[in-house]
C-alpha cells in the first residue's frame, strides 16, 4: 500500500518555538518523500491541535502520522488515540521528541533546528515501516497483596478491604503498626500517635476482606499486571497465632531477657514477646537466634543456655530437667567435664567465659542435697531388647537415650560395679561415688537393668538370648608400656590398675618416693592419689613443657599445691634395678623441637643429660589401649588397635552390633563417651525401626550467627572454692561448689547467644496450648494482581558521625530513642530521663543529622524540622522550666498548619540557634559547663562561635531507604532513585506508580514523607489499584519481543537474561516461546539473540535502520 | 560589613567566578551557610569574618573588605571543616587561595604577622634551599615587631641548647635549579 505520511510540529507555546525554527521544520518535512502533508501548530496536544490530524487523515487519507513535539511519556498515548478513533492503528504513528531533546537543551537556535529536523526525518523514515499492532486484553485478579504494615500499608488495606476486595497484607514483625507505632505525639496537632493508628490496627485484624500475614516476608514474585503470583515464607513464630490469647503467661514465665527493639534497646523484653501491648495480632513470638555456641560446641549437644537461664532464676529443680533432656550426669560432668563449651561461650569475648560446668556441678549438688524424687519407669512401648556391654560413659548414656524411647535396655558389665573408668579411673576426691551413684540410679530407676560381674565372651550368646541390637562400650582399659629396660620390676606400677585397687579399697604398698611417669589426667590423679596414700615425695615426670601437659591445668595447679613436684623436659630411658626390685629411675632432660603431626613441639633428648632419681614406686601413666582379649574375636580392628566401626552410623562390620566411646576412639574424655553412646542410641534405635541409618545424618546444626554485647559491663567469673590445704587428708572432695547466690550471679552473667534457651517453661505456663517449640516455618503462594509496597524507612544511625558522640557520650540520643523515652507505654514510662534517672534541665535537639549532608544524604528528610519542634514542646511540657535550644539550617514547615506550629513553638520559650552544630563534647572550659554535654556551633545569625551546655542532646536523625531497599526492588523488578528510595513513575503526574505495570509504592519507601502524606499516597495507590480492579481487564503493550520458531536453535540465552521472566523454553520443541503479556519489549532478548530469531515488534531491524538514517541525512 | 553596601559584580570577572576558579574553591556555590565550618574552626573567634561569613563575603562580592581583613591569616590549616563540611567545600583551600589574591593584590593587612611569615619563609627557602631558622625569624620580627622576638627569646635558645636550631644555615645542592622552579612557580601563579 502506498504509504501516505502526514508530518505535525508542535510549537508547545515558546517551549519549542522559543528555540527551534518550528517553520522551517515544517517546511523541510514538506519535502521528505511520501510525506502529503507538514504543519505546525501552537498546541498540537490541545483538542484544535488533535482535530486538525483527525481532519487530515480522513481528508487526505493520511496512513502513517509523525508528531515532533515533547517526550512520548507525555503525548504518546495523546495521538495514538487520535490515530485510532480516526481508523488508524495505533502503531503507525511515531513521535519525535523535539523539546526535551531540542529546545530544552540548547540556546543554539540553529543547531536546535538542525537536529529538529534530523528527529523528524528520522521519524518519517522510521514510520514508513511500521506495521500494525494488535494489542490484547488480560484479566484482572481482584485480589490486591500489600507489603509493609505500617500506617501507609494499614492505610491502602483498609481502603481496598472496604470495597469488599480481598488484600493480603504482609509484615515482617510480629505486628503491624511500623514506625508510627513507637511515636508518641504526632505534628502538628499533636494527638496521640497509638490513640489514633491503633483503631485502624485493630480493624486491620478483624476486617472479613483482610488476611494478615505477620511475621512474615515476601520471598518471590512472578506474574505480570493483574495476574501475580507471590511467595510468602511465614517465619516460624512458635506460638499458634489462631489459640494465642495473648495473656501474657508465658513472658512472665520466660527466664530470657534482651534489648527490647520497639523501644530501641532502651528496655528489655523476654524470648517469647510481643512488641508492644496494642500489637496486632495481639500473639506472642518466640524469638529463636539459633543455637547457642555452647551447646553447638558440646559433644552431646546439651542445652546449657537453657539450664543456665532457669538457674538464672533460681529455678534449680527444672534446670536439671533440661540436662536429663539430653543425658543423665549432672554431677559427673559438672566435675569431670573437659567443657568444650566454655571455649565458645561468647561471654568469653566480653571477659571470661561463663562457669557452665561449675553452674552444672550446682544444680546436681542442689538436687542431691534437697533430695531428688525417684524417676518414674519408662513404660516400654517397644519389644525389641537392646544389650550394652560396658557400663562406661558412653554405655550408660546409649542406655539412657534407649530406655527413653521405650526399649527394654539390659547393660552388662564385667567388673563388681557399673561407672567404668568414672568408678574406677577417677579418684574420690574429685568424683566422689556418691555423685555416680545417684545418677545411675537415676537410670535404673528409669528401667535399664544392669547385670554386674558379667563378661560377655561372645556376642552370639547375647543375640541367641533374644537381644536384637548390641552397643559395645567396653572403653580402653590397658595401660600401655614404656618400653625401656627393666620396666616390669617389682614396684612398677600401672595408673589404671593402681586407681582401680584405690577405688575398690584394696590396700597397695606405696614406698616414700613415688614418680609419676606421663602428663594426662590419670598422671595428675594418681600422683594425688600416691600423695593422699601417704607418700612424702611424689614426682610427676613429663617430657614436654608445661604448657603442653594434656590434663586441666587446675588439676596440675592443685597438685603442686597439695606438694606434688613437677619434672617437665624430662624422660625415663631405664628402671634401676637392684636384686631384681625397683631402686630407682634413670630420666635424660628434653628440650623442645619442631611441632609433631598434633602441633605441639616434639621433645628431643638433650645428650649426654641423663640422671638418676632414687624412687620406691614408679607409676606409668603414659596411655591407655584396648584390651583386645575381652572382646569377641568376630571383629575388626584399626591400625591404632581401636576397634573399626562406620564414622556415621557407628555400626561395626556386624550386622546390629554397634560400638562407641574409648574402645573406638582410643582414651578419651566423658562428654565424647557421652556423644557417642547418644549417636549409637540414634542408630540402634533406626536400625530396630528398620529406618535407613545414614539418611540426613550428621544433623547440620544452626549456630547463631552474631551475639550483641554491646553494653554488657564486665564482671569476672567466681572463684571455684576448694578445700583448705590442711583438709585434705584422705579422699574428701577438693572443690566444694558455688553456694546459690553465686550460682545465680554466675548464670546471670550469660548472654542468652541463641536468645529462646529453649526451656520449655513457657510451653508449661500456656493454658491455650498455643506453644509450638517444634514449628517451622512455611511458605505460602498468593495470587494477586496488584502489588501496593509500604516497605517505610530506617532512621540513620548517627554512630559514624564521631564528633557528635552517639554512642560514645551518656545522653546524647536519636530522635527514635527520645519518641519511646516520651511514650506513656516506653521503657521510662514517659518521663525524660538522663542516664543517672534526673530530669534534664536543658535539652539541645540537632537539625539535619545525616540529612543535606553529602557524606551521608543529600536529601531533606522532610520530617525533622517538624518532630524536633514537636519534641521542643513535648520536653517543656514533661519537664517543667526545661530550657530547649534547636539547632537549624534552614527551617522547613511547609504543610497544613505547620507555620502556626512554628510560631506557638517560638511563642513557648524555645530558643532557635541557626547553625549545624560542629560538635557535642564533654570537656568543660568553664564552670558553668562542668558536667554538661557542650553543644559547639556557629551562631550564623550573630556571626560567632557559641558553646551551649546542655544536659542532653537529642539527635533529629534522617529517615533512610531500608538496608534491604535493593533486594526487595529487585524482588518486585522496581527502580531505586539516586537517593535509593524506590522510584515511582513519574514524580509529579505519577507519584505512587513504578515501572512495573501492577506495582505501587506509597510511603516513607518511595522517599521520606510524614503521616498526612503517606496517608494520602496510601489512599492513591489504593484507589489506582481499585481502577484497575473494577475494569476487570487491561490492555498490554503490543511492542514486544517475537520468535521466529524455525531460527530459534534453543540456546535459552534470552531465557536467562529476560528480566521479566517473560520468556519460556518448550522441551519438546526446543525452542524459546515469548510471552506476550509479560513481555515489557526491552529489547533484550532481542539483542542477545545469536541466530537472529528474535525481533522485537515495533523495534524491527528495518524500523531502527531506517531511523538511523534519517537522523544521519 | 554591616555597613557597605554591597556592589554589583565588576564588568569582568565577578570575585565569585576569581574564587571558584581556584582548585577547591569550585564547591562554594554550593554552601548552605550552615557554620559546621565556623563551629569546628579552632581559631575563628579571632577572625575579623568567620569561615561561612568569609564564604558569604565572596558570594556578596565583598572583596577589597575581605581580602584586607585578617581572617584567612589565622587558618591554621586543621582540615576540620574541610572533614566535615556537608557540602564538600574545601574551606582550608580557599582561605589560602585568599591568602594568595591578598598578597597579589597587596591588600594583605598589617595586622598579622603571617604574610610577612610567609615571604621570610619562601625567600629563606630559596636561598637555601631549606628555611634557615634563625636567620627567617630574625628577618620577620625585625620586619614586624622587633619587641616580640624577646618572647621568644627563651623558647629560641631551648633550642639551640638541644641542638634543635643551628646557628648557620645549611645549603643543599642544585639551589640553582630550585631557583628556576620557584621562579617558574611564581610566574604561573601571578605573584608579585
Amino acid at each position: 500500500m502506498e504509504r501516505r505520511i502526514g508530518v505535525y510540529i508542535c510549537h508547545c507555546g515558546t517551549n519549542i518555538a522559543g528555540i527551534v525554527d518550528v517553520e522551517a521544520v515544517t517546511e523541510f518535512a514538506q519535502k521528505l518523500p511520501f510525506v502529503v502533508i507538514a504543519r505546525d501548530y501552537k498546541y498540537m496536544c490541545s483538542d484544535p491541535g488533535q482535530e486538525l490530524i483527525r481532519q487530515d487523515i480522513k481528508e487526505l487519507g493520511l496512513n502513517r502520522i509523525v508528531v515532533a513535539s515533547c517526550s512520548p511519556l507525555m503525548h504518546e498515548r495523546t495521538y495514538r488515540r487520535v490515530c485510532q478513533e480516526s481508523g488508524l492503528n495505533p502503531y503507525l504513528f511515531e513521535m519525535a521528541n523535539i523539546r526535551e531533546h531540542c529546545s530544552w537543551v540548547t540556546e543554539d537556535h540553529s543547531a536546535a533546528t538542525d537536529k529538529a529536523k534530523a528527529l523528524v526525518s528520522a521519524a518519517v523514515r522510521r514510520v514508513f515501516y511500521q506495521e500494525p499492532l494488535e494489542t490484547k486484553e488480560v484479566p484482572v485478579n481482584p485480589n490486591t497483596l500489600v507489603v509493609g504494615g505500617g500506617i501507609a500499608g494499614i492505610q491502602a488495606a483498609l481502603e481496598i478491604a472496604d470495597s469488599r476486595h480481598k488484600v493480603y497484607l504482609v509484615e515482617r514483625e510480629p505486628s503491624i503498626g511500623g514506625h508510627m507505632s513507637q511515636l508518641d505525639k504526632t505534628f502538628p496537632t499533636l494527638d496521640c500517635s497509638a490513640c489514633i493508628l491503633t483503631p485502624k490496627m485493630s480493624l486491620v485484624g478483624s476486617h472479613p476482606y483482610i488476611e494478615l500475614m505477620s511475621y512474615s516476608e515476601v520471598v518471590e514474585v512472578s506474574g505480570y499486571v493483574g495476574n501475580f503470583k507471590a511467595k510468602i515464607k511465614k517465619k516460624a513464630r512458635y506460638v499458634d497465632v489462631d489459640k494465642c490469647t495473648g495473656c501474657g503467661e508465658c513472658a512472665n514465665v520466660c527466664p530470657v531477657e534482651v534489648p527490647n527493639e520497639f523501644d530501641l534497646g532502651l528496655g528489655q523484653r523476654k524470648a517469647i514477646y510481643r512488641p508492644f501491648p496494642q500489637a496486632v495480632p495481639n500473639v506472642f513470638a518466640v524469638d529463636k537466634q539459633g543455637y547457642p555456641p555452647c551447646r553447638v560446641a558440646c559433644p552431646a549437644g546439651v542445652n546449657a543456655q537453657g539450664y543456665i537461664a532457669l538457674i538464672s532464676q533460681g529455678k534449680f529443680k527444672e534446670a536439671v530437667e533440661i540436662l536429663r533432656r539430653t543425658m543423665p550426669f549432672a554431677g559427673v560432668c559438672g566435675r569431670v567435664c573437659t567443657h568444650p563449651c566454655e571455649s565458645e561461650c561468647e561471654r568469653g569475648k566480653v571477659d571470661e567465659s561463663v562457669s557452665i560446668r561449675s553452674l552444672k556441678r550446682f544444680m546436681a549438688d542442689y538436687e542431691l542435697k534437697v533430695g531428688r524424687e525417684k524417676a518414674a519407669p519408662i513404660e516400654r512401648t517397644k519389644e525389641d531388647k537392646v544389650a550394652i556391654i560396658g557400663s562406661g560413659p558412653a554405655g550408660l548414656a546409649c542406655a539412657y537415650d534407649l530406655i527413653k524411647e521405650g526399649y527394654p535396655v539390659s547393660v552388662f558389665e564385667a567388673a563388681p560395679q557399673s561407672g567404668g573408668l568414672l568408678r574406677y579411673g577417677i579418684p574420690e576426691y574429685r568424683l566422689p561415688k556418691k555423685v555416680l551413684d545417684n545418677e545411675i540410679s537415676y537410670i535404673k530407676e528409669l528401667g535399664v537393668k544392669i547385670k554386674t560381674n558379667t563378661p560377655v565372651k561372645n556376642l552370639e550368646d547375647i543375640f541367641n538370648k533374644g537381644y536384637e541390637a548390641i552397643f559395645l562400650a567396653t572403653g580402653a582399659g590397658i595401660s600401655q608400656k614404656m618400653g625401656i629396660p627393666h620396666e616390669d620390676a617389682k614396684g612398677v606400677i600401672h595408673a589404671l590398675d593402681f586407681l582401680k585397687q584405690v577405688s575398690l579399697g584394696i590396700k597397695v604398698d606405696l614406698g616414700e618416693r613415688v614418680a609419676v611417669i606421663g602428663g594426662g589426667n590419670a598422671a595428675v590423679d594418681a600422683a594425688r592419689t600416691a600423695h593422699r596414700l601417704g607418700a612424702r615425695e611424689v614426682s610427676i615426670i613429663y617430657r614436654r613443657s608445661r604448657a603442653e601437659i594434656p590434663a586441666a591445668s587446675t588439676e596440675v595447679d592443685e597438685a603442686e599445691r597439695e606438694g606434688v613436684n613437677l619434672h617437665i623436659l624430662a624422660a625415663p630411658v631405664r628402671v634401676l634395678t637392684k636384686d631384681n626390685q625397683l631402686a630407682g629411675i634413670q630420666c635424660i632432660r628434653m628440650e623442645l623441637g619442631e611441632p609433631d603431626a598434633s602441633g605441639r613441639r616434639r621433645p628431643v633428648p638433650i645428650e649426654g643429660s641423663e640422671f638418676d632419681m632414687s624412687v620406691d614406686n614408679v607409676i606409668i601413666a603414659i596411655g591407655q589401649a584396648v584390651d583386645k582379649a575381652m572382646l569377641p574375636k568376630e571383629l575388626e580392628y584399626t591400625g591404632w588397635g581401636t576397634l573399626a566401626v562406620d564414622q556415621v552410623t557407628l555400626q561395626t562390620d556386624i550386622e546390629g552390633v554397634f560400638a562407641g566411646g574409648d574402645v573406638v576412639s582410643g582414651p578419651a574424655d566423658v562428654i565424647a563417651g557421652i556423644a557417642a553412646g547418644k549417636e549409637a542410641a540414634i542408630s540402634i534405635d533406626r536400625y530396630l525401626r528398620g529406618v535407613d541409618l545414614k539418611e540426613g545424618r550428621p544433623t547440620t546444626i544452626k549456630r547463631v550467627k552474631e551475639v550483641s554485647k554491646e553494653g554488657v559491663e564486665t564482671k569476672a567469673k567466681p572463684a571455684m572454692p576448694t578445700l583448705d590445704l590442711e583438709k585434705r587428708e584422705g579422699f574428701t572432695e577438693v572443690e566444694l561448689g558455688f553456694d546459690e547466690k553465686v550460682a545465680i550471679e554466675e548464670a546471670k552473667r550469660c548472654l542468652n547467644c541463641g536468645v529462646c534457651s529453649e526451656c520449655m517453661e513457657c510451653v508449661k505456663a500456656c493454658q491455650a496450648g498455643a506453644i509450638n517449640q517444634e514449628m517451622e516455618e512455611e511458605t505460602v503462594e498468593v495470587e494477586i494482581g496488584n502489588i501496593l509496597i509500604a516497605t517505610g524507612y530506617d532512621a540513620f544511625d548517627p554512630s559514624p558521625l564521631y564528633h557528635y558522640g552517639y554512642g560514645r557520650l551518656d545522653n546524647v540520643i536519636t530522635a527514635l530513642e527520645f519518641e519511646r523515652m516520651i511514650n506513656a507505654s516506653g521503657p521510662t514510662e514517659g518521663e525524660v530521663l538522663l542516664k543517672d534517672g534526673s530530669s534534664p534541665k536543658t535539652v539541645g535537639i540537632i537539625h539535619c543529622v545525616g540529612s543535606r549532608d553529602k557524606k551521608y544524604h543529600e536529601y531533606c528528610s522532610q520530617v525533622c524540622c517538624m518532630y524536633s519542634m514537636k519534641f521542643g514542646h513535648l520536653i517543656r511540657e514533661h519537664v517543667p522550666g526545661a530550657q530547649v535550644y534547636e539547632f537549624y539550617i534552614d527551617l522547613r514547615c511547609v504543610g497544613k498548619a505547620f507555620e502556626e506550629f512554628y510560631n506557638r513553638i517560638l511563642e513557648e520559650g524555645t530558643i532557635f540557634i541557626r547553625g549545624r552544630p560542629a560538635e557535642i563534647t564533654d570537656v568543660a572550659e568553664s564552670p558553668e559547663e562542668q558536667d554538661k554535654l557542650i553543644i559547639v556551633s556557629e551562631d550564623t545569625l550573630i556571626g560567632r562561635q557559641r558553646r551551649i551546655p546542655v544536659d542532653m542532646v537529642v539527635l533529629s536523625t534522617a529517615l533512610q531507604p531500608r538496608s534491604d531497599a535493593e533486594e526487595v526492588a529487585r524482588l518486585f523488578s522496581i527502580g531505586r532513585s539516586a537517593d535509593g528510595f524506590f522510584l515511582e513513575k513519574h514524580p509529579k503526574l505519577d507519584p505512587v506508580a513504578t515501572m512495573s505495570d501492577g506495582i505501587f509504592v506509597v510511603g516513607c519507601c518511595q522517599s521520606a514523607k510524614d503521616i498526612p502524606q503517606s496517608v494520602a499516597q496510601a489512599s492513591a495507590a489504593a484507589a489506582r489499584a481499585l481502577a484497575m480492579i473494577s475494569a476487570g481487564s487491561i490492555e498490554v503493550e503490543a511492542a514486544t519481543a517475537a520468535i521466529d520458531e524455525e531460527l530459534c536453535s534453543g540456546c535459552k540465552i534470552c531465557y536467562d537474561l529476560c528480566p521479566f521472566h517473560a520468556i519460556s523454553f518448550d522441551e519438546e520443541k526446543r525452542v524459546c516461546q515469548v510471552n506476550e503479556t509479560l513481555c515489557k519489549g526491552c529489547g533484550v532478548c532481542v539483542a542477545a539473540c545469536p541466530s537472529g530469531a528474535n525481533t522485537g515488534r515495533h523495534f524491527t531491524t528495518e524500523q531502527l535502520m531506517a531511523e538511523i538514517e534519517g537522523v544521519l541525512v | 560589613m554591616t555597613n557597605t553596601i554591597v556592589k554589583a559584580p565588576a564588568a569582568e570577572v565577578s570575585f565569585i567566578d576569581e574564587v571558584c576558579s581556584i582548585p577547591g574553591g569550585e564547591a562554594i556555590r554550593s554552601c548552605i551557610q550552615c557554620g559546621m565550618c565556623t563551629g569546628s574552626c579552632p581559631t575563628a573567634s579571632r577572625w575579623d569574618y568567620t569561615p561561612r561569613q568569609v564564604i558569604a563575603m565572596v558570594r556578596g562580592e565583598l572583596r577589597d573588605e575581605l581580602l584586607s581583613s585578617n581572617s584567612m591569616w589565622f587558618c591554621a590549616s586543621c582540615y576540620t571543616c574541610t572533614v566535615r563540611c556537608p557540602r564538600d567545600i574545601k574551606p582550608t583551600d580557599i582561605m589560602h587561595a585568599l591568602e594568595i589574591i591578598a598578597i597579589r593584590d597587596g591588600l594583605s593587612t598589617k595586622r598579622s604577622r603571617t604574610p610577612v611569615m610567609y615571604k621570610c619563609f619562601v625567600d629563606s627557602a630559596k636561598g637555601n634551599g631549606r628555611v634557615y631558622e634563625l636567620g627567617m625569624m630574625l628577618k620577620l620580627f625585625l620586619q614586624t615587631n622587633p619587641f616580640a622576638a624577646l618572647k621568644m627569646a627563651p623558647v629560641g635558645l631551648s633550642l639551640l641548647l638541644h641542638k634543635r636550631m643551628p646557628l648557620r644555615p645549611s645549603r643543599i645542592k642544585g639551589r640553582g635549579e630550585l631557583k628556576a622552579i620557584l621562579d617558574k612557580a611564581r610566574a604561573l601563579g601571578g605573584a608579585k
